[in-house]
């Protein structure tokens, strides 16, 4: 940079930056102001390029339209969902006891009632049906024997049991 | 929602050092000129840029708002001076903001002023569209300078003046287009003109010399128009 201002470097800086001492560059500044303050010559071209400043400025320029802002304003970032759930109330659980915490470590889906129940429906209803329907199950040595009053008893239980005797009418 | 979440910023930001250049605006010029210790004041009550940046990586509308207030004007004249018409020049700015939206979780604060990307982006995309558009200028689109009535209306005089001069700038060669209205309408300062531009502030000076020199080519006859209308209304 230039430590002394000279008239042609401030004619250099003026048809440049303009008339406005605030765009000519801020290390020439101090010198390009003082000979402005002690020139009048210097005034002279700093006016002319004021006129012509003046006449740049006239160039058209509007403000930002209501349907732009609007655009922008709806295609803005938007918050994440988060992808953690939120922390569970901890005092809860602890007040559950060590049995409460057993049975959700086992059953974590809610109440363990509605299987424990369906359960022993179950149990229910096949006690029930066996004690009506005369089919009794006997042990022996490799496998399991079922006696049943019909011959499609038979086949249904040979099947059920993955028997490898299948009753050819069902092979065919 | 929007608006507690920039009032706790604001709060945030209040306890901050203002830093030079960092975006902050001056809150109301119509009002007089503020003491020294009211303007540190009413800085130290505006968020920065870098905390409205992060506030938009949330989605904070209210955040979207104050950047557009502070940016949008600025960016638009920018582009409507380069691109000399407002349905581009609102293209560019709304590019350009979409470019902040996309970005914005990923500013780091410090590392860069704000203002001097976006005026870098602005600029470039202006760049690009015009030399995307130079093959197909049609000659008869260019609006034209030699235009020489001004009418008896003094308005319609004022507007056929901005007309003639927003030609004469479109006739400009880009980078001296691109300079001039960085430094004579954005008011930035050489060295970070030449940032902008990816130049040297010695190539920005011969930029700027070059574009006022065939400017006042251009539009000698109406510096003279501008002077007798000026003293027939001192007169």
């Amino acid at each position: 940079m230039q430590n002394e201002m000279t008239i042609e470097r401030l004619r250099e800086i003026v048809e440049a930056y303009g008339a406005s001492p605030a765009r000519w560059p801020e290390a020439e500044r101090p010198a390009a102001e003082a000979m402005l303050a002690a020139s009048a010559h210097a005034r002279a071209l700093v006016e002319d390029a004021a006129r012509f400043d003046a006449l740049l400025d006239m160039a058209p320029v509007e403000a930002p339209s209501a349907a732009l802002t609007e655009r922008l304003v709806a295609a803005r970032p938007r918050a994440a969902a988060p992808l953690v759930q939120p922390a569970p109330d901890l005092r809860a659980r602890t007040t559950r006891g060590f049995f409460g915490g057993l049975v959700e470590a086992v059953w974590p889906y809610g109440s363990p009632a509605f299987p424990a129940g369906a359960l022993a429906a179950a149990l229910v209803m096949g006690v029930a049906l066996g004690s009506t329907s005369g089919i009794s199950v006997l042990d022996t040595d490799n496998s399991v024997a079922a006696i049943t009053d019909t011959e499609a008893g038979e086949g249904l239980i040979a099947l059920a049991m993955a028997d490898q005797a299948w009753p050819e009418e069902w092979m065919q | 929602m929007a608006d507690r979440r920039l009032e706790a910023l604001q709060g945030a930001g209040s306890g901050r050092r203002p830093r030079m250049g960092d975006g902050r605006l001056p809150v109301d010029k119509t009002s007089g000129p503020p003491g020294p210790a009211r303007a540190r004041e009413m800085r130290l009550e505006q968020p920065s840029d870098d905390d409205l940046v992060a506030a938009v990586a949330t989605g904070d509308e209210a955040a979207c708002r104050a950047l557009m207030d502070r940016h949008l004007t600025r960016m638009l004249a920018l582009a409507r001076r380069m691109l000399g018409n407002q349905a581009d020049a609102e293209e560019v700015a709304q590019e350009v903001f979409i470019r902040v939206w996309t970005h914005a979780d990923r500013w780091e604060p410090g590392k860069a002023q704000f203002g001097t990307w976006l005026y870098r982006v602005a600029t470039n995309l202006c760049l690009d569209r015009l030399r995307k558009k130079r093959p197909t200028d049609d000659i008869d689109d260019m609006p034209n300078l030699a235009s020489g009535d001004p009418g008896p209306d003094r308005q319609f005089e004022q507007r056929e003046l901005a007309a003639r001069v927003d030609a004469a700038l479109q006739e400009l060669p880009e980078r001296q287009r691109a300079a001039i209205v960085l430094s004579h309408y954005q008011g930035l300062g050489n060295i970070e003109a030449a940032d902008i531009l990816g130049v040297t502030v010695e190539a920005v000076e011969s930029l700027l010399s070059r574009a006022r020199r065939q400017l006042r080519v251009s539009l000698a006859t109406e510096k003279d128009e501008l002077l007798r209308s000026k003293e027939i209304s001192a007169s």
